[in-house]
């Protein structure tokens, strides 16, 4: 049984509903990440889960205990971290104040608080600041401050609303790794909010996206990134080609269709569901830019072999990014930074059937 | 939302209907009844609005509302112009001393005015002294001394907004202006005024209802047909002559209507005109100028004058204080404690009434306040913007009229005010958002995710309001508390209805001691003892937070 299970989660503001009846499920030890755009209600789920929304329908049960339907049980008793978006540290306490807080609540006595504390300060590396106010240090301080409160009583689950998100790029990737690690160390399970895709790819052992209210996918984010489950999905995370056209033939046997598109009669895919699959029906020939295969001269004849016109040429330092013109259609191609093309110059685009999918 | 948090909203509401609800209901009922019969009727207003007298006395206190307004404006316009924009020195003094009229009890200005500009007072003697005028000139005694005295009174209300306003334009809107080619006077009429129109009118609605408040300004002045003086005069000397009564009553009612009304619609404007996002907020100090020296000669001069007539409410009221049988003299020529010694030896009852029923009126005002911002900002429970409503309004209500309906509504049926405690009771209704207004804007400004963020750590509700909100509350609520008990300190407009022998507080005490027969001296010992109380109130304040103090300011009164 998983360690927290939400189920028919269901939550509304007024008119406007949050949290969409959903279904999620969160293994000891597991750090999963809520992945979406703006308003997607991934916050709204997070405080589901600590206790400071009430929702309407569902349950939520950690470690076997039912949060809800056995009568709501308050934030303070589920035993739970969490790391504020906008850290939520308490100006008017010193470090060392802020971080035991929960310690001293729970009656624990002076010699284990100094321990503990000792013990926190050392992961998170505060060493040395307990005893400045939090307007004394730097953001990422006080995101370590926020971070090493959510951890200090061991709690049962750590919940993180976008720690990172008010830091700079480049503070930002190295906390990833840093929390990431230690969450892992600690065996903590762990729920994460973020909408940055990278940092969700980086940091999960497995990533629910969100849309409206929904959870459309969860898997590995390899498996988000490889086989998303549908247009949303693929648009969010990564890029990708979208080719709007029509299964003109299933194949038998395989999960190989051939569809039409503005630019083919008869183009080559694999599609993730065949059952859903029938002739006539509208769908996106997809492609991600890194596994379009470009030849400067015409290669061996095959299928999914398109010729096509450089229309603009992107450089992103360690690769190139091509927006060619196939008979009016823009296909974006990543390849590497050699490639000495220039805009106006033909190119011919091989889209492997193994690797480009029909989504919906 | 839990249980709790309606238990405490239901107990909220309770003392909501207690203390402001059931009088002011027992007011608008009497005002219906038919004299010396059982029935009901709209004859009391109909006797009110066909009586030539009682229409006149509307008729003039809207004129003087007007004359009020436009003397304010005309001006605070400049004087909030010069605040908000120039750079120069004493910046702070010179707010300070003009913003000082709002903690003045507004008799305290009068006294001070009868005694430097009254018809043998200093101005007039030391005018006379030079042999330029034989008789004296009537400076005060008329609708043109009310208009002085109660415009310098208002002024700050004028001052405030604007310059609030003043600050706040984004530059960017006066520089397109510029650039477009409109100078300076023109850039002024065209675009600073007009950006501004919603915090000019946030301060202009106070300044208009405050004639239909101030009873005793007029009445000092021996002016009496006025609508809030005709209705104390009709209720508290001929409550006997029931005709006069009613005539009170209904006057009380009309004034708070309009009040009421008025101070409704201004609202509902400023905040459509928010809502369309005119004047954004910005953080930056706004566009201060450094102004040519003739220009910056003036704006001396002109402040120098303002400010003198506000700090001559103190002086004139100290010398008097501190002399005896001060009289067709310019300047007092017998300096004597004996006014203090009446006071603090002789009546030590009055200082210690006003201690003990502005003290208790604010432990109310405390235990009712901060719980009341709690579930206004806090929680959703049923029914927290209407008590927020019922509160706000409570700054409209002119002060007779919470103390005509507590004489009304606690007299018989609930006999309240047989008991002393009536007074800070009353005291507490009347101040109410005081300090309730201080508390929600801070509690606004407090990120609610500090106290999530102490709630998931384990600790209760109780536990995070006493940890986290209070200890970052503090300042807000602590200015708060000094700015209720100034006002607390000096009501007599509710209390003068109350008050019973023993009761008296220090305002009533000055009320008295004119009324029953110019004793001048110690009527401005009075006063001057209660200025000194505001002024060292005020100083705390400042201490404890500069910036919060202009948010704490709301309309005034007595
Ligand atoms: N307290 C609230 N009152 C009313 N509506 C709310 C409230 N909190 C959230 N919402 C609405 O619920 C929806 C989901 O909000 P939520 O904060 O969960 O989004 P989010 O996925 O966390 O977005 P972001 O990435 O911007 O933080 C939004 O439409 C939001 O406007
Ligand atoms: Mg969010």
């Amino acid at each position: 049984m998983a360690f927290i299970e939400i189920k028919n989660l269901f939550k509304r503001f007024g008119k406007v509903v949050a949290v969409n009846h959903i279904q999620l499920e969160v293994n000891k030890g597991e750090m999963v990440t809520l992945l979406g755009p703006s308003g997607c209600g991934k916050t709204t789920t997070l405080r589901c889960i600590a206790g400071l929304e009430r929702p309407e329908e569902g349950d939520i049960v950690i470690d076997g205990k039912p949060m809800l339907s056995e009568g709501f049980v308050q934030p303070s008793k589920r035993g739970i971290g969490m790391v504020f978006q906008n850290y939520a540290v308490w100006p008017h306490m010193k470090v060392f104040n802020n971080i035991v807080y929960g310690l001293k609540i729970q009656r624990i006595p002076r010699q284990t608080i100094q321990e503990k504390a000792r013990q926190v300060l050392e992961l998170t590396g505060l060493n040395g600041l307990e005893e400045r106010y939090p307007s004394q240090l730097s953001g990422g301080q006080q995101q370590r401050v926020a971070l090493a409160r959510a951890l200090v009583s061991n709690p049962k689950v750590l919940l993180l609303d976008e720690p990172l998100s008010n830091l700079d790029a480049k503070l930002r990737e190295e906390l990833r790794f840093e929390i990431k690690s230690l969450v892992r160390r600690m065996g903590i399970t762990s729920v994460y909010v973020t909408h940055d895709q990278a940092e969700a790819m980086v940091i999960s052992d497995r990533v629910a996206v969100m849309d409206s209210g929904n959870v459309v996918q969860i898997g590995t984010p390899q498996e988000i990134y490889e086989k998303p489950a549908n247009r949303f999905v693929a648009d969010f995370i990564g890029t990708m080609n979208f080719m709007s056209g029509e299964v003109v033939q299933v194949l038998q046997d395989t999960d190989a269709v051939y569809v039409r598109t503005e630019f083919s009669e008869k183009m080559l895919c694999t599609t993730p569901d065949t059952t859903a699959t029938t002739p006539g029906k509208k769908v996106y020939a997809s492609i991600r830019p890194e596994d379009v295969e470009v030849f400067t001269e015409p290669p061996q004849a095959r299928e999914n072999l398109f010729k096509g016109t450089i229309v603009h040429k992107a450089y992103l330092g360690n690769f190139l990014y091509f927006f060619v013109s196939v008979d009016g259609t823009m296909i974006r191609v990543q390849v590497p930074h050699y490639v000495p093309q220039e805009e106006g110059q033909e190119l011919h685009l091989f889209l492997n059937p193994q690797k480009c999918m029909i989504l919906f | 939302m839990s249980r709790g948090n309606i238990s405490l909203a239901a107990l909220l509401w309770l003392v909501i209907a207690f203390l402001v609800l059931y009088p002011m209901s027992i007011l608008v009922l009497q005002s219906f009844k038919i004299a010396e019969t059982d029935n009901w009727g709209i004859s009391n207003y109909l006797g009110f609005f066909q009586d030539t007298y009682y229409l006149k006395t509307f008729g003039n206190t809207l004129l003087l509302s007007v004359l009020v307004l436009l003397t304010t404006t005309l001006f605070g316009v400049p004087l909030a112009y010069i605040l908000a924009r120039y750079r120069h020195w004493g910046k702070t003094v010179f707010t300070a001393l003009i913003l000082l009229p709002i903690v003045l009890p507004a008799y305290a200005g009068v006294f001070a005015f009868i005694i430097f500009f009254g018809k043998y007072g200093t101005l007039n003697l030391l005018l006379m002294e030079t042999g330029l005028f034989k008789t004296p000139i009537n400076f005060i005694y008329g609708i043109h001394g009310l208009v002085f005295i109660q415009s310098l009174h208002m002024l700050p209300f004028i001052v405030l907004g604007l310059s609030a306003g003043f600050t706040n334009i984004d530059p960017s809107f006066e520089e397109a202006a510029e650039v477009e080619g409109a100078g300076g006077f023109r850039r002024f009429i065209t675009v600073t005024l007009p950006l501004c129109t919603p915090s000019y009118l946030a301060g202009a609605v106070i300044v208009f209802l405050w004639p239909f408040t101030d009873w005793l300004t007029p009445m000092i002045l021996g002016q009496v047909d006025f609508l809030p003086s005709v209705a104390y005069i009709n209720i508290a000397y001929h409550f006997t002559d029931v005709h006069r009564k009613y005539m009170g009553i209904v006057a009380v009612i009309v004034s708070a209507v309009v009040c009421i009304s008025l101070f409704l619609l201004a609202r509902w404007w400023v905040e459509r005109k928010k809502y369309t996002g005119l004047s954004k907020g910005t953080t930056s100090e706004g566009r201060v100028i450094e102004p040519g020296p003739l220009v910056k000669l003036s704006a001396y001069l002109y402040m120098f004058f303002i400010a003198g007539l506000v700090l001559l409410i103190p002086i004139v009221l100290g010398l008097s204080a501190f002399s005896r049988r001060w009289v067709f003299e310019p300047f007092p020529t017998h300096w004597t404690l004996e006014n203090f010694r009446v006071i603090l030896l002789e009546t030590p009852v009055l200082i210690q009434n006003s201690f003990v029923f502005s003290g208790i009126a604010l432990l109310f005002g405390i235990a009712f306040g901060l719980p009341a911002a709690y579930i206004i900002v806090r929680t959703r429970v049923p029914g927290r913007n209407a008590l927020d409503f019922v509160i706000t309004l409570m700054l409209a209500f002119p002060g007779i009229a919470v103390g005509v309906s507590y004489l009304l509504g606690f007299w018989k049926g609930i006999p309240l005010a047989q008991y002393w405690i009536i007074m800070p009771l009353a005291l507490f209704a009347r101040r109410l958002p005081y300090f309730l207004r201080m508390a929600h804007s801070s509690y606004l400004q407090l990120d609610i995710s500090l106290e999530e963020a102490s709630e998931v750590s384990g600790a209760g509700k109780l536990r995070t309001f006493l940890n986290i909100s209070l200890p970052l509350l503090i300042k807000g609520v602590l200015v708060g508390v000094v700015m209720f008990f100034i006002m607390a300190f000096q009501e007599i407009s509710t209390a003068i209805f109350l008050y019973r022998g023993g009761w008296e507080t220090l305002p009533i005490g000055i009320y008295l001691n004119w009324h029953r027969g110019m004793e001048f001296g110690i009527a401005a010992a009075m006063a001057f003892l209660m200025i000194v109380i505001a002024f060292i109130l005020l100083l705390i304040i400042s201490r404890i937070a500069g910036g919060i103090l202009k948010a704490a300011w709301g309309p005034g009164g007595t």
